[in-house]
């Protein structure tokens, strides 16, 4: 990917007293990748994102979304970005219509067609006319959805987006984001601290932590790799026998028999131990998760 | 970049949207109707003068003007953030000064309404109750007709209502509860003319600097001296005090809420 970033972190650090909450983060987000930025609460996530859009100023470093710096040409940057900053808060005593119209007003390039098709694309057309205090939180999500699209944003921001929502919500949020990615081309900056959410949804991730990225990894295009070692737990009837053909390599976990293996590996020591007469009941490849891997990181130390 | 006006637009959608707006114009329109047609089911039209009765209800609807614009003053900016709408409302193509100049001309304008609406609806029940008689005169300044009195009454309580109003955008400014914004502006503002109102019997000279000296212009109309005995001002004098606390209460809103941190 060759592509400019569509926002770019330059050493951005954020001193609030005499305690550094962010030191010198550096990273790029670019067109049509999910990236996720992960942390145990009180990592820095969300101070970090209030600083990409400009709700808390930097102490040092600069933000930069396409060529425009938050910093200096506030109105210019933000103007191409939509967010959802943790839950999606609304005038109550306006409608779901009069709250997307107040955001349209400012912001020259909406249409009155616009808002109706953002409408229609977030499934509120029944519901738009009435106060958002009747709202449910499903449907105050799709509305916080709905005015951070609405001017086709180039980087779409959202803070713990899925706070609240129920499965099948976190899965349509999901499954729009990566539409919203791969169609037009956005890019999404989503961060969370449910980590089998974010393996789902995100193509990178940044871990943070104590204000730190301690590391910046991709998760796609890892899985069907051919050469990784994994560990696989083979069910057999008999576990000693089968322990004892592999002396060396195997172990015993759990009553199974298990081994470092790429895939042709696999296949390999399945037929000699069918050859061996030993019953295969099953077999299970022990992927890494991003929990783990991200526990093994950042599990044993404290929060500060 | 795209149109200011929309911002004010906005700005009165959350005010003229809210209920709590129109039970504040309808008690402002309804007050005045309800005393001149009680003092006349009471008394009968010869009772009272249309010209003192316009001033005595512009006197009671401009003192609860006052408490209602400066609830929406204090919520204007302090209600964003008890709704958490302010995060939503400041990632847009805008800067803070905008925003924030948008919410002081919609309560401006709020304030200008109500008056205006006073004016008029006062103007017109107690010419319809009692008739134009044109027997009595208001000011005790030879020359100054009726109409030029209520109107100088008008544009000096107007003058005092910019300072509140302005004064309770501070404070919706500096604290992110609207209610805490709300009860102490109102607090601030009673308790402050009564403790003024102390202070003025002595004779210390800084007395004449505190702010509720001169909240009370009107009294300037019939008196150069002003309200306070002891305390001879003149109108210019006033108007130069309120000038500086205008100034610095801006200057206290404006760089609060351009450098302030959106933590909540």
């Amino acid at each position: 990917m060759s592509q400019a970033p569509v926002v770019r972190l330059q050493n951005v650090t954020k001193v609030i007293g005499k305690r550094t909450i962010i030191d010198r983060v550096s990273f790029e987000v670019r067109p049509g990748e999910v990236f996720g930025f992960l942390g145990p609460n009180g990592s820095g996530k969300t101070t970090t994102i209030r600083m990409i859009v400009g709700l808390m100023g930097m102490s040092s470093g600069d933000i930069h979304i396409g060529t425009h710096s938050v910093r200096t040409e506030f109105p210019k940057a933000i103007v191409q970005v939509g967010a959802i900053v943790e839950n999606p808060e609304m005038y109550k005593f306006l409608t779901g219509y009069q709250n997307l119209l107040h955001y349209a007003r400012m912001n020259p390039s909406i249409t009155k067609e616009r808002i109706q098709e953002v409408i229609e694309l977030v499934g509120l057309q029944d519901r738009i006319h009435d106060k958002v205090k009747k709202y449910s939180l499903g449907m105050r999500q799709r509305l916080g959805v709905a005015q951070a699209v609405m001017h086709r944003p180039k980087l779409l921001v959202l803070d713990e987006p899925t706070n609240g929502l129920d499965p099948a919500g976190i899965r349509e949020l999901r499954d729009y984001l990566r539409r919203l990615a791969q169609d037009e081309g956005t890019a999404v900056l989503v961060s969370s601290h449910l980590l089998s959410e974010m393996e789902l949804m995100c193509d990178r991730v940044a871990i943070l932590q104590k204000g730190q990225i301690i590391d910046v990894r991709s998760i796609r295009g890892q899985d069907g790799d051919a050469a990784t070692l994994e560990e696989v737990q083979f069910d057999v009837d008999h576990p000693d026998a089968a322990l004892g053909i592999f002396e060396g390599s195997g172990r015993m976990v759990d009553g199974q028999l298990a081994l470092s293996l790429d895939r042709a590996g696999i296949a390999a020591i399945n037929r000699r131990l069918v050859e061996a007469g030993i019953n295969v009941y099953g077999i299970h490849v022990k992927t890494k998760s991003l929990e783990d891997q991200f526990l093994e990181m950042t599990g044993s130390e404290t929060i500060g | 970049m795209a149109n200011f006006m929309n911002l004010i637009q906005n700005e009165n959608m959350k005010i003229y949207r809210r209920v709590r707006t129109w039970i504040m114009l309808g008690i402002i329109v309804f007050l005045p109707i309800l005393i001149s047609l009680g003092v006349l089911a009471a008394s009968g039209t010869d009772a009272g003068s249309s010209w003192s009765m316009m001033i005595i209800e512009s006197t009671i609807s401009l003192m609860l003007i006052t408490i209602f614009t400066a609830v929406v003053a204090s919520e204007t900016v302090a209600g964003e953030f008890t709704w958490g709408t302010i995060k939503l409302l400041l990632i847009r193509p805008w800067s803070r000064s905008a925003i924030l100049l948008s919410k002081y001309i919609s309560t401006l304008l709020f304030a200008l309404a109500l008056t205006v609406i006073t004016f008029v609806i006062t103007l017109l029940i107690n010419m319809a109750v009692f008739g134009s008689s044109d027997g009595e005169q208001l000011s005790s300044v030879a020359g100054m007709s009726n109409m030029e009195y209520v109107l100088q009454f008008y544009l000096l309580q107007f003058v005092s209502l910019i300072i509140i109003i302005t004064f309770g955008f501070m404070m919706s400014s500096a604290f992110r509860s609207s209610g805490l914004a709300i009860g102490l502006s109102i607090f601030l503002l009673f308790a402050g003319s009564i403790i003024t109102g102390l202070l003025a019997m002595t004779d210390k000279p800084w007395v004449e600097y505190i702010l509720f000296m001169h909240l009370d212009l009107t009294s300037y109309i019939n008196n150069a001296q002003g309200p306070f005995q002891n305390h001879p001002m003149s109108l210019g004098f006033s108007l130069g005090v309120l000038a500086i606390y205008f100034v610095v209460f801006n200057l206290i809103s404006w760089s609060v809420f351009r450098k302030r941190d959106i933590a909540a």
